[in-house]
């Protein structure tokens, strides 16, 4: 976890807390989150049970914008726009289609797109955000978190400020002072509670 | 004569050669797979004749290695099958026991995640007991299974292995009365075992699963089956050619002291039971056939010696 500044998973089982820092740091780099996340607590206690996680996360503020997965070479009133990679091509068509409409965009093939006749510049269309990585990251972070917690512990409560999580799961009825637990977790870190 | 079991492994030119000799010499081909150019052979084979069958495979290129595991069903018994087993570890040990000859099935509970959750309900168990040996794999903490494994082994009566994240020595100590066997530090993993202590890992559970057949083994040597499950295979696969058009990997299975055959229950457990083995023994004189609750196949359960008085 050479990305996280802080890291730490804490567990009255000595073991068992070094079987789960393996296992956050597998499913964080799987899903590619480890970039997000600045600082990372965790605690379980299987005796309660219950499963802590509280972070710190890093702001992105990088859209994907058309210049950034596409080549543009103008060509007689055509442009020809050459994917590099295809991640948000599905997003990038429906945006060329509402803004210029069907009858001008063309996809031959996998890779190629051909834009006849749009009042556009090339460097207009490569100004173009298709996609916003920031808009799925909670969704993509809950679902990391309900792979590293134990499965059992189905009970959850997520909490999400701009740049802090909070994820409690555990099997039985989360308790009702856990905000307290959580506090404990964040000021181990160094951060105030969302 | 004692068989072994082994594997033998050999292009696939002139392989008839070697399962017609394997078949001479008396003994039984369990499993055959041919993979592109490479025939792989899984066969219980006269001890005194491997030598016999390197000499005669050597032009063909075969080897015979021994395979320990070869005519066992083993259960690979995963907690769910939710992305927090699978496909790591539970896929990864399921696939390294196959590779060794065994025929490895996973049983995923229904509610085996947790602590005071978890649970098992009476079909699991039951297709669980239909097995050879069951492998439990479970969690991290030394808490939950304590907490958890008497649950899960009410009832179970086949021998069973029980690998975790806790060390050997905390496994034994928090299950009472103990199990079978122990693999310890193999608890929940979220990566592919490859590297060299991971596979070194598998290995220690292979040897521990054969340690333990090998221990049942004995005590059925100690009072012999009526017949060999191998044989009957053959029988039947030669008395009811419907077999041949069962899809399944393995249409007949053998375990070490009985036989599932994937054919409907209701259908032809009858023809089954009729089966002459030899000299007027039916196959139903000398084995249970029953309906096994894995889907509705067919359960043959070779009865021991003492128990018929009869040895073919």
């Amino acid at each position: 976890m050479l990305a996280v500044e802080y890291f730490e998973v804490e567990c009255p089982e000595p073991q068992g807390a070094e079987y789960y820092r393996q296992i956050a740091n597998d499913v964080l780099l799987d899903h590619n989150l480890l970039k997000v996340i600045n600082k990372l607590h965790i605690y379980i206690d299987p005796k309660v049970p219950v499963f802590v996680a509280v972070a710190t996360l890093k702001r992105i503020t990088t859209v994907v914008r058309v210049g950034d997965c596409a080549n543009i070479n103008p060509l007689e009133g055509k442009m020809t726009l050459s994917l590099s990679d295809e991640t948000y091509l599905a997003p990038m068509l429906k945006i060329f289609w509402d803004r210029f409409g069907k009858d001008h965009v063309d996809q031959p093939d996998r890779f190629t797109i051909i834009l006849t006749g749009v009042p556009a510049t090339p460097a207009e269309i490569e100004q173009i955000v298709i996609g916003d990585p920031s808009a799925s990251l909670h969704k993509d972070l809950i679902y990391a978190f309900r792979c590293i917690a134990p499965e059992g512990f189905r009970l959850r409560s997520e909490v999400f400020s701009k740049d802090k999580l909070t994820f409690v799961a555990s099997e039985n009825t989360l308790a009702e002072d856990i905000g307290a637990l959580v506090a404990e977790m964040f000021k181990k870190m160094g951060e105030v509670p969302p | 004569m004692t068989l072994v079991p082994v594997t033998y492994k050999g292009g696939i030119f002139q392989h008839d050669i070697v399962v017609d000799l394997i078949e001479d010499l008396g003994g039984y081909v369990v499993q055959k797979h041919v993979l592109a150019q490479e025939v792989v052979l899984q066969c219980f084979v006269p001890k005194e004749d491997i030598e016999l069958i390197r000499r005669i495979s050597r032009p063909l290129f075969g080897e015979v290695t021994d395979s320990p595991l070869v005519g066992t069903e083993i259960a690979v018994v995963s907690m769910s099958l939710e992305i927090h087993h699978l496909p790591h570890p539970s896929c990864d040990i399921a696939e390294y026991v196959r590779r060794l000859g065994a025929k490895s099935n996973m049983v995923s509970l229904a509610r085996g995640p947790g602590k005071r959750i978890a649970g098992m309900n009476d079909e699991e168990r039951d297709v669980i007991n239909e097995h050879d040996i069951a492998v439990f794999l479970l969690g991290n903490f030394e808490h939950c299974i304590e907490h958890k494994m008497p649950v899960f082994r009410r009832g179970i009566e086949v021998p069973l292995v029980l690998c975790g994240g806790p060390d050997i020595g905390a496994l034994k100590r928090i299950t009472d009365p103990p199990v079978d066997g122990y693999v310890g530090n193999v608890g929940r993993f979220m990566r592919r075992t490859k590297e060299a202590d991971e596979l070194s890992k598998l290995d220690e559970i292979i040897a521990e699963i054969t340690r333990v057949l090998e221990k049942r083994r004995e005590e059925i040597a100690k009072d012999p089956l009526s017949v060999a499950p191998a044989r009957l295979m053959g029988l039947i696969k030669e008395r009811i050619p419907e077999i041949l058009e069962v899809t399944s990997p393995t249409p007949l299975t053998v375990q070490m002291a009985g036989l599932r055959v994937k054919l409907p229950y209701d259908t032809f457990a009858e023809r089954v039971k009729q089966i002459e083995v030899e000299d007027g023994v039916l196959l139903g004189e000398i084995a249970e056939v029953q309906p096994s609750r894995m889907r509705d196949y067919i359960l043959v359960r070779v009865l021991p010696f003492s128990e018929t008085n009869t040895v073919v």
